[in-house]
Parts: C-alpha cells; structure tokens; sequence
C-alpha cells in the first residue's frame, strides 16, 4: 500500500517562482531533517548526552530540565539520548525493506510487464492476494504469532510490500511497451532484455525512486507500529515505536517522554514522503514532449 | 454569401491579446488579432499549431484555462464576453454563443445519456423545466435536426456510438438553446473523411436553417474554403490575411498563406517535388517585434525585421499584414505556377504495371488475416483482416489507404513482426515468416531488419531519456557490430535525413515534430532496410512540415532504392508518395492499381466515396453530401 | 442479454472469491505450526501439563491426522462458525469476538464517517483550486495524515484534548449510545485521520483528473451551472476509482483500529487481537484473521456489484467502439 496514486504533494513542493530552478523551504527542511536523522544512526552513541541505557533510577521521570532536555523515564534514561540511539532502528529497516522491494519488486515487475506470461500471471495473484489483506495487519499476526524480533518483522514487511511495487511497475512498463520508441528497439532486433533495461527502466525512474521514498516512509511507520504493540522490537536499542508504548503510562508526569518519539516519527516520515513526492516532480518534468 | 455590408456584425474582436503565466513566466499567445463575424456569416480561422486559435476560440466564450488571461475587446450585443462575470458569462454561453469541441470521443459526459445532455438545459415557455414526455420529444426533435432518426439514440449512452454520431451528438447539444453563434473548434480533425463530409455538410444545414453565425477553427485549408465564407489565416498568433474564401484560394496576398496551399499535396497530380515552407512554426514570443513569418519567408526584407506590420487593405475588402505585397504579388504568381506544374511526367507512373506478381518481391503477404480477442469471449473477438495479399518490389512505393478500422495499420504491423497474424501468411526476402523459427539467430536478425517502421506520433516515436545520438548509434550497432567510427556514422545518418551533427547531443525534447520525425527516418534507415513501413508519418504533422517529410521520403529513395509500404487516409499524400496503391476496407482489398489509374477512375463505389470526400470548394461538395443519406456503419 | 453477461460476471467473480478465502484459511491454519514450540505445547499455552491432558488436546485437535486432514476438520467447524476456544480463557472464539466486535464496528462506522463527510468534499476542492492556496493547504494536511500513524495521532489527542484540556475522557467504551459517542470521539478522529488522508488523495486525483476532460469544457460551454458540473459531470466521474478503493479503505480502518484501541483502551477486536498474540493464543488469531479476510473479501466484492449500477460500460463489455 503505497503509492496509489501517483504523488500529488508536488503541490506543496515546486516553487511558485520559475526561472532559477531552487528547490522550495519546505524540500530544504525535508532534507535537513532526513540528514539529521541518518548522522544520528550512524554516530548516535557518540552524540548521545548520555547513554542510551543508562539508567540512574534517582531521576526517573522528571520532566525536561536543562540537564535532561527531554526529561528522563522511569527507569531514569535520558529521553534525547535514547531519542538520538533510536534512528538506527528508524534507519535500517525501512532502509532494508524500501531497498529490498525496490529490487524484487522492480526486477519482477519488469518482466511481468515486458515479457508477460507466466510471471504476470503469478505476480498479479500474489499481488492480489496481498491487496486484499491490509498489510500490517499481516505482519500483527505473523511477527506476533511466530515470536521473531525486529528482522523477522524486516523480512515479513518486505515480502508484504513487493508484490504491490511489482504491481505498479508491472503496469507503467505495460505502457511503455506500446511506446513506439520500444516497439522500434524490437523491430531493430535489439534483445529484450537490453529493451528492458536501457529503453524502459530509465523511463520509470521516476515512478522508481518516488515510490521507494515512500515506501521508507511507509515502512518506518508500520514498523513502529509493530514496536508499540510490542512486536518486533529490536534487542537492547531504543526504538521510537517502542519507547512511544513504554512511556506512555508516562504521559501525565513527563509528557515529553511520549510526545518526543512521536514527533520524531512524524518529521522523518513527512520528511521522505515530501521528498518521494518532489522527486517524482522533478524528475517527470524533464523529456516532456513540446 | 455574406449578409448586406450594412448589417450590423454579431460578433466584433478587437486587439484580442492572450497570454498565458505559467510558474512565474508570461508566454504570448495571441497578439492583438481583430476580425469580426456577421449575421449567418460563416467564418474560417486557420492555422498551423502554435498559431493560437484553439485559445482564440475559447476566449471567444470565456473558456480559458487557468493561468491564461485574455486582454481586449469580444464585443456581442453590445457587451463584452472578456469582462463578464460569471453570472452573466453563463447566461450567454450555450444560449447566444455556443462550442462545439474537436474530439467527439471525449466531449460528451461518458455516464449520462445522449437524450439527457442534449435537453438538459432546455426550458418551456415560462422558463421551466419540461415534464418528462416534453423532454423525450425535444430531443428527438433536436436529434432529427441533425439527422439522426433513431429513436434509441437518445436513451444510449456515449461509447454506444460511433464518432460522427457522437459528434452529431454534440452539436444538437450545442445549440439546444438556440444561440447566435456557433464556434467550431475543429469539428471534424478527428473523423474519418467520409464522416467529415457528412458532418460539415450538417454543421452548414444546421447553420442555414438557423441564421446562426459560425466561427469554423481548423488547421485544414481546404476545410475553410469549403465551408467559409471569409477566411482569416493565423500564424505564431498573428492574423496575416483574411479574405473572401474563393478571392484568397484564387490569390492569396501573403507568402504564408502561399506557402500553405503549396503545402497542400494536391490530389489530381504527382509533384516531382513539393513547395515546403523550410524551418517550423516559432513561439509568438520569439518574433515579436517583426514580422512573424519573416524567418521563413522567400520575399524576406530588410523592413521585415524592424517591426510587426499591422493588417492593412491591400485590395477591395482583402487585408493582408505582408508590407511588400505590391512588390512581390507577380512573384508568387509565378512561384505558384512553377510549383504545380512540377509534375511527374504521365509515362513515368504509367509504365508501372499493377500487381502483376513483381518478380523478386521484398516483401508480399498471402491471405494475411489477423483476428484479434479472446477465443473464450466470442462478443470480443476483431476481425482485422480478412485475407489480405499485397506485394511491394524492390525500389517500389506502394500505398496502403483506408480509414480507422480498415485494418492498415495492422497489415503495416504484420509486415514488421509486431504483430503475429492468425493466417495466411508473410513472406519477406522470400522466405516465410512462420518457418522464421528455424533459422539461426543471425540469419533471423537479418530478417527482422529487412522490413522497418516509421511511426505516426512523432512525440513518442523517440526514447525521451535517450539523446538522438545515442538512439542512432544503438540502431547502428543493431545492424553491424563492428560500427568502427560510430560518431562519424551518426552525423552521416542526420545528413542523410536533413539534420545537422550537431543534434546527435541533443534530447528528443528538444527537437520539433518535424524534425523527430526525421529522427525516427533515420533509425529506420540505420540497419540498412530493404523496406520501410510508414504508418501515417505525417498526419500528426502541421502541413507546412508534412512537406518537408514527404520531399525527404522521396529523396532518401532517390539516393538508396529502398522500398516503401506507404500508410495513410490521405489520397492527396499517397498520389504524392506511391506508384501503386492498394485500398483498404474492413480488412479487405476493394481495390489495387496505378495511384494514377485508382485515383483518376476508381472503379469500386467505396474508393469512389473516399475521392468525393475529399473537400472541394465547389459548392455542389456540401450540397450532395446532405442530400445523401449516411452509409448504415458510418456516422 | 445483459442479464446473462451480468450472471456470468458476477459467477466469475464469486468463484475468484471462493478460491481466495479458501486459501487464505489455509495459510491462517497454518499458523499453529508457525508459533514457537510445537503444536502441544501452543495449544497448552500457560495451562499445566499432563499426559492425560496431552492426550485430550491430541484428540480433540485431531493432531495425529495429516495436515491436510487437520485443515479439512479445522475448515469444516469454521464454516458452521465454530473457530474453536481461547486458550486463555476457554471462551468460545466466536463467543468472545462476538462480545467485543461491537465496539470496534462502531469506532470503524464513526471513524469512516468522518473520514468522508470531511474527505471527499475537501479532495474536490483541492482539485477545483489545483496549485491555489487551498489546495496547498489540503494535500499538507493530508500528507500529515499519511505520514503520522493511527497510535502517534491517538496519543497527541489523548494528550491535547483529553488529558490537558479535560475534554473528553481517557478511556473506556463508554455505556450507551450518547456517551459512547463522547467517548469514542478521540479514537474516532486519531483513525479518521489517516484515512481521511488517503480519501482526499484519491478524490483529488480522480478530479483532477476528470476535470482536464473535454465533456467538462462542453458542459461549461453550454452554460450548465457551476454546481452541476461538478457534481453530475465531474464527482458522478469521479467516483470510479475512489469506490474501487474502497477494501483498501476498510484495511486501512480495520489495521488503525488495533493500534487505537490500545492507545485508548477500547475492547474491541483490535485490543483482543494484540492480547491474543503476545500470549499466542492461536484460535483467537485464527479466527480474527479468517474474520477480518471475509469482511474484506466480501466489501470488495460488493464493491464490485456496485460498479455495475454505476458504470454501464462494464456489462456491455465497453461496447460498440
């Protein structure tokens, strides 16, 4: 369940002025906060005021202070530092579910598409057996019923999600296939998989590269909702889904240590789902006829 | 037929200037244009694309889309359209100015029913809504107007009908409230010819029968001089002449408009070369502080460039915006006379024989049939064509005329390989496809290559991501692996089509119809063909670039000797292109011969109906037409 | 005629159904032997062992027979409605989701309610203002809607309205129809939120989409009123694609319900679903899934019925072209 519809906030994102191609504030702040989040994964422990797991049970649950910017929990961890550790499990999951559907999902998509056959047959019923069932509610029940952590949640949540990008990729190369300019590489002898991949891949770029934003944005939202429920959450590192249901017995005394996971998920979310919809503008705009 | 000069004029425009801002930059479209349309006067706006009469028309009637903005005067009954609320505009809309579109596949709501749209907004006498009975009458009435008689007509629902009967449609709706004005944009571009004729001969009946005045919107000259009185031609958004219809088409008084008839492939003879206009229609933007076809023009001079020459009257009631047509009128007498007698000599088409099995033919088809659908859904199931058998030789240009459904464009695919025909069969080189599979690869390569496409839309014919270069080098490499200099093969093949090297850089989006088109010439050319299949290469063309297309044609087979399986509707473009020719009806052959023969004295009642409909200023073209009724599968 | 290509339409699609439900109960029996440990010990769950019990479970869950024998006897009971009993609280399945779906069914109706009456209108106003202010206003809303999940948008209104501002209260189902309304509100709005965004996405590109089209041009031509052409020409158009999602829609409602009902404590089916799943109380599972397959296999398939009231291009087989 992903892109549906092709992405519409190009709205929000092309700026109103042409003339000098720069992009808008809001794509600027998008990819601030997308950069902010990714250099936490990486160098979180490093940049963390305080350990992620650190507990210090003579300050649990205080609201913010100049010390604990984000106040603590009750075990006493500091909220901003398990905040900053918790992009790594933002981070790397979607990241490997995005890329994974990217790959599978395009790779079969493709074929389906260009060659038809047997693997359009199986792709259309794969996809819509997944359609007919919302995917999280899916992976509720499988991560859940068979116990796995954080990659069992990954590995579930990428088979979920290809079939749906197969299916969209299926479709925009169907329509490239009537295209002229690929019924004219056929006609010149050109093999079809030089077709595939040199004529038509290149022309759903764009289509490819917004979908796989959003489907990181989509992913990270589904997994913390698997965190909050309290599955697939991953071993000895904070995650924002988690540390949401965790704290929120919390809410009256340190509302911070609730709100702040939450409005972590919010921006990177919004943050990649605003740039998968600007990227789609910019890169649909260039080869237009006329 | 105009109305007394004294009449006073329904419609008046004055320096209607429209202008479109687009993400912060303003684009002109139309500059200053004035004319005006008299009572049941029938007026002809022509021009190319870019030239902005789609908008025109729609300014017309308050329709622009947003972000484009009309300055100016349209002065009707004293008020003027362009400064009207919205109140006020609908009021006026549909019951004093009325539009009809040009697509009649898409200009009806697909989900409501013909009845219904036609008499929606009818009111009785007392201004109300009509009981149900009322409304069922009416609009058979109006229905029966436009010649339909069918009373199940107005209970179907759009995709039920054909193309003419939905244009038919349309036009009853349009004028369910009795306007003053009808503007027609482009009533007939997306019929086939027969309908055309049928559709305009109503649009006149309809018109007469009302005292409407009509505004008629179309790039087809020939269209305007048959139905217009006065004809106003438009280009990159200025009007350069307008005139009388028959005073223009005897003399025109501007080289545009010379050019443009010049342009028009003429279907009585075969040009050794046709007069095209070089270059290709600029933005108005670009030339606008001289005159506008300056760039192109033969008789270009220095005062040309200084400023935009107004529209002045250079003869009796004849305005024209060329400033040196005193000077140069002779000249383009002579140039005219000169360009039609360019003629290919009568012995040179005639010592062709027809069809008479051609040894050593490159490619020819036996009882091709292709029947398209699913064999489980039997409702489904096209019949494409029916047991077709042609032959091209070598150095041969042979046409291939009908119109949609006739099945041309899928024998054209057949002959490349792009489609699979259920029977008969195809035999290229003299080999037959169907054994193709026994082949090596090699041998099986060669084969494909030896029957290449040039397709019809030009804008999707080339890969968008791709520069030409790089589309051209590929075709090269297809057909020879060892392409040593391929940079230097490139800027061979653009010169062969009319390019310069210099375009191998640059990106299809870049490049004019016309020149994609030569693109795509050239990748066809590239693997060394023996034969090219031209499916309707210049109908999506501006006429003024069809002739170029169509000189170049003719001279790449001068220079190679390939052969050509020429697709088109248009038997003026196929007399220009083809030796032989083959019509095509409902997938089946009706009729085969010298282009000259077939053309001069068809022998079978449907090519003799396709030569009528091509449009003819003579007077007796719009009257048989109403007369006759429509043929039972058509419009 | 046309009744005839109705009947083999709808014969065609009621077996595609079949065939998909049927093997989708196959995967969700499956489930027992995903959980860890083997079937015995899921099916005992907490309970104390014994051999005598052991043997009872074999019998009564007929785990001697092969797979494909287990299934048939499973499928048999749940076509008669027999999903069979929690392990945790020994209550029939049916009997406890048939408790508890009430809730849920009325915080989905309310949510979806929401989600339309605001989601449709704004979509078509966002399309008719394409690139205006209004519409900028509109797809960043409903970008939010999509970017913030059902739990993050229930706890910033827990925390806002009721907990801050004392509005509405922090749990509970409430008792009778006016207070349940009062106490669903919240959750009701969380929910609505992320599917009001996906409404107006499809409505505004289905608009949009629809109002390039030249019939809409012709209708304005002929001086049809503004209102109509909106919504006889342009929304009646409209609506195919917004309808076919429909069964997305309903996933949407059903997948953010469970993750409300615990941010707001609501027993519902969702809540039941979560509880079942960490004490892997299997029948339970077994029996919201196959559940929730058939509600949505089924809204599709009505979805599709309605299609064919709707567009009369489907039965003629898109006609005489």
């Amino acid at each position: 369940m992903t892109v549906i519809t092709a992405p519409d906030a190009g709205t929000l994102v092309t700026p109103r002025k042409r003339g000098r191609r720069r992009p808008s504030l809001l794509i600027a702040l998008s990819f601030l906060i997308v950069a902010l989040v990714v250099i936490c994964a990486f160098f979180g422990s490093q940049i963390a005021p305080f350990g992620a797991n650190a507990q210090n049970l003579s300050l649990a649950t205080q609201a913010p202070s100049a010390h604990h910017l984000l106040g603590t929990d009750d075990f006493g961890r500091d909220i901003l530092s398990r905040l900053i550790v918790g992009a790594r499990a933002a981070v790397i999951g979607p990241t490997l579910i995005a890329v994974g559907a990217l790959i599978i999902g395009n790779a079969l998509g493709l074929i389906a598409g260009y060659v038809g056959g047997r693997v359009d047959y199986f792709i259309m019923r794969l996809a819509d057996l997944v359609w007919a069932l919302p995917g999280l509610l899916i992976a509720i029940v499988v991560v859940g019923v068979i116990g796995g952590g954080y990659y069992v949640a990954v590995t579930v949540l990428i088979v979920l999600t290809f079939p749906v990008d197969a299916r969209i990729v299926r479709g925009a190369a169907l329509q490239q296939r009537n295209m002229p300019y690929v019924e004219a590489a056929g006609t010149l002898g050109i093999s079809p998989w030089r077709v595939m991949l040199r004529h038509i891949w290149p022309n759903l770029l764009p289509l490819v590269m917004a979908n796989t934003f959003l489907n990181f944005a989509f992913s990270l939202v589904a997994l913390s909702g698997l965190s909050f429920l309290g599955l697939g959450v991953p071993l000895n590192t904070p995650d924002w889904g988690g540390m949401l249901a965790q704290n929120f017995s919390l809410i009256q005394s340190n509302a911070m240590a609730c709100l702040g996971p939450a409005i972590a998920l919010v921006l990177t979310a919004t943050s990649m789902n605003l740039i998968g919809d600007w990227i789609y503008e910019r890169l649909s705009d260039r080869g237009r006829a006329r | 037929m105009t109305a007394g000069a004294a009449a006073e004029p329904l419609l008046t425009v004055s320096g209607l200037r429209i202008s479109s801002r687009l993400q912060g930059t303003d684009r002109v479209i139309t500059v200053g244009t004035s004319f005006s349309l008299a009572p049941g006067e029938t007026l002809g706006i022509v021009g190319e694309s870019g030239s902005g009469k789609s908008m025109t028309a729609r300014a017309l009637i308050g329709l622009l889309p947003a972000g484009v903005r009309a300055e100016g005067e349209v002065i009707y009954r004293g008020r003027n359209v362009l400064t009207m609320g919205g109140r006020e505009l609908r009021q006026v809309r549909g019951a004093e100015i009325a539009m009809i579109f040009q697509d009649p596949f898409t200009m009806l709501n697909p989900l409501m029913q013909c009845g219904a749209q036609i008499v929606e907004l009818v009111t009785d006498q007392d201004g109300k809504r009509p009981g149900r009975a009322a409304r069922r009458e009416e609009a058979a009435r109006r229905l029966a107007e436009v010649g339909i008689t069918d009373p199940a007509v107005a209970d179907a629902y759009p995709f039920e009908l054909s193309g003419g009967m939905r244009q038919r449609v349309g036009i009853a709706a349009a004028i369910a409230r009795d306007p003053q004005v009808l503007i027609a944009d482009e009533p007939s571009t997306a019929l086939d010819v027969t309908t055309q004729r049928e559709i305009l001969a109503r649009l006149r009946e309809v018109q007469r029968a009302r005292g409407m005045g009509l505004i008629m919107i179309t790039h087809d000259l020939r269209v305007a001089f048959a139905l217009c009185d006065r004809v106003l031609v438009l280009y990159a958004g200025s009007v350069l002449e307008t005139a009388a219809a028959e005073r223009m088409e005897a003399e025109p008084l501007h080289p545009y408009t010379l050019g443009l008839l010049l342009s028009d492939p003429p279907v009585d003879r075969r040009l050794s070369q046709m007069a095209a206009i070089p270059g290709s229609v600029p933005a108005p933007d670009q030339i606008a502080s001289s005159c506008a076809f300056a760039p192109r023009c033969e008789w270009r001079a220095e005062p040309c460039t200084l400023a935009a020459p107004p529209l002045a009257e250079v003869a009796g009631d004849r305005w024209s915006a060329c400033i040196r047509i005193p000077e140069i009128t002779p000249e383009m007498q002579r140039a005219r006379a000169e360009a039609l007698a360019a003629q290919v000599g009568q012995d040179e088409t005639a010592a062709l024989p027809d069809d008479a099995g051609l040894p050593g033919a490159v490619v020819a088809a036996r009882d091709l049939q292709k029947v398209f659908g699913d064999k489980r859904q039997s409702g489904r199931r096209v019949a494409a064509l029916k047991g077709v058998t042609l032959e091209i030789g070598e150095n041969e240009a042979v046409g291939l005329v009908g119109e949609s459904g006739s099945g041309k464009t899928t024998l054209g695919r057949c002959l490349v390989g792009l489609e699979t025909p259920t029977g008969g069969s195809v035999v290229v080189n003299g080999v037959d496809t169907r054994q193709a599979a026994r082949l090596g690869s090699a041998e099986r390569r060669r084969l494909r290559r030896t029957v290449q496409m040039v397709f019809q839309d030009p804008y999707s014919t080339l890969n968008p991501v791709r520069t030409v270069g790089s589309t051209l080098a590929e075709a090269l490499s297809a057909a020879d692996d060892q392409v040593r200099d391929v940079r230097r093969a490139v800027a061979e093949l653009l010169e062969q089509v009319g390019l310069p090297a210099r375009y191998a850089e640059r990106k299809p989006v870049a490049l004019s119809g016309g020149e994609r088109q030569r693109v795509a010439v050239a990748r066809a050319l590239a693997v060394r063909p023996r034969l090219i299949v031209c499916d309707e290469p210049v109908s999506a063309l501006d006429v003024s670039v069809q002739a170029q297309i169509l000189n170049l044609l003719t001279a790449v087979r001068r220079e190679l000797g390939v052969s050509y399986l020429f697709i088109t509707h248009d038997l003026a473009v196929v007399r220009q292109v083809a030796e032989r020719v083959y019509v095509l009806r409902q997938g089946e052959v009706v009729e085969q011969g010298s282009t000259s023969e077939v053309l001069d004295h068809p022998r079978h009642w449907y090519t003799r109906m396709l030569v009528d409909s091509i449009p003819s200023s003579e007077e007796a073209w719009l009257e048989q037409a109403s007369a006759a009724e429509p043929a039972p599968s058509q419009g | 005629m046309r009744a005839r290509q109705i009947s083999v339409f709808l014969a065609r699609r009621v077996l595609a159904l079949i065939v998909l439900l049927l093997l989708i109960s196959f995967l969700v029996f499956g489930l027992l032997y995903l959980a860890p440990g083997n079937a015995i010990q899921v099916l005992l769950g907490t309970h104390p062992s014994s051999p005598a019990i052991v043997a009872a479970l074999k019998a009564k869950y007929h785990l001697n027979d092969p797979f494909i024998e287990q299934y048939l006897v499973w499928l048999k009971g749940a076509v008669r409605l027999n999903l069979g009993v929690s392990i945790q609280s020994g209550q029939t399945v049916t009997a406890l989701i048939g408790s508890r779906i009430g809730v849920t069914a009325f915080l989905g109706v309310y949510a979806f309610l929401v989600a339309v009456v605001f989601g449709v209108p704004a979509g078509v106003i966002a399309a008719m203002h394409s690139r205006g202010i209004a519409d900028r206003a509109i797809v960043g809303i409903s970008l939010l809607g999509v970017s913030v999940p059902a739990f993050v948008s229930g706890v910033f209104l827990l925390y806002l309205l009721a907990i801050d501002a004392g509005w509405f209260p922090v749990y509970g189902p409430g008792v009778g129809f006016v207070d349940r309304l009062w106490h669903l509100t919240l959750p009701a709005l969380a929910l609505a939120f992320g599917v009001m965004a996906l409404i107006v996405k499809l409505t505004r590109a289905a608009m949009i989409t629809v109002l390039e089209q030249d019939y809409i041009a012709f209708a304005q031509a002929r001086g049809v009123g503004p209102v109509r052409v909106i919504v006889r020409y342009a929304l009646r158009n409209a609506l195919g694609p917004i309808i076919t999602a429909g069964g997305l829609i309903l996933g949407v409602v059903l997948t953010g319900a469970v993750l409300v009902e615990q941010v707001f404590a609501l027993p519902g089916i969702g809540s039941l679903l979560v509880t079942s799943v960490e004490a892997k109380d299997v029948p339970v599972v077994q029996g919201f899934t196959l559940l929730a397959a058939a509600i949505l296999i089924a809204a599709n398939f009505l979805i599709d019925l309605c299609f064919l009231f709707i567009d009369p291009r489907i039965t003629a087989g898109r006609g005489a072209q």
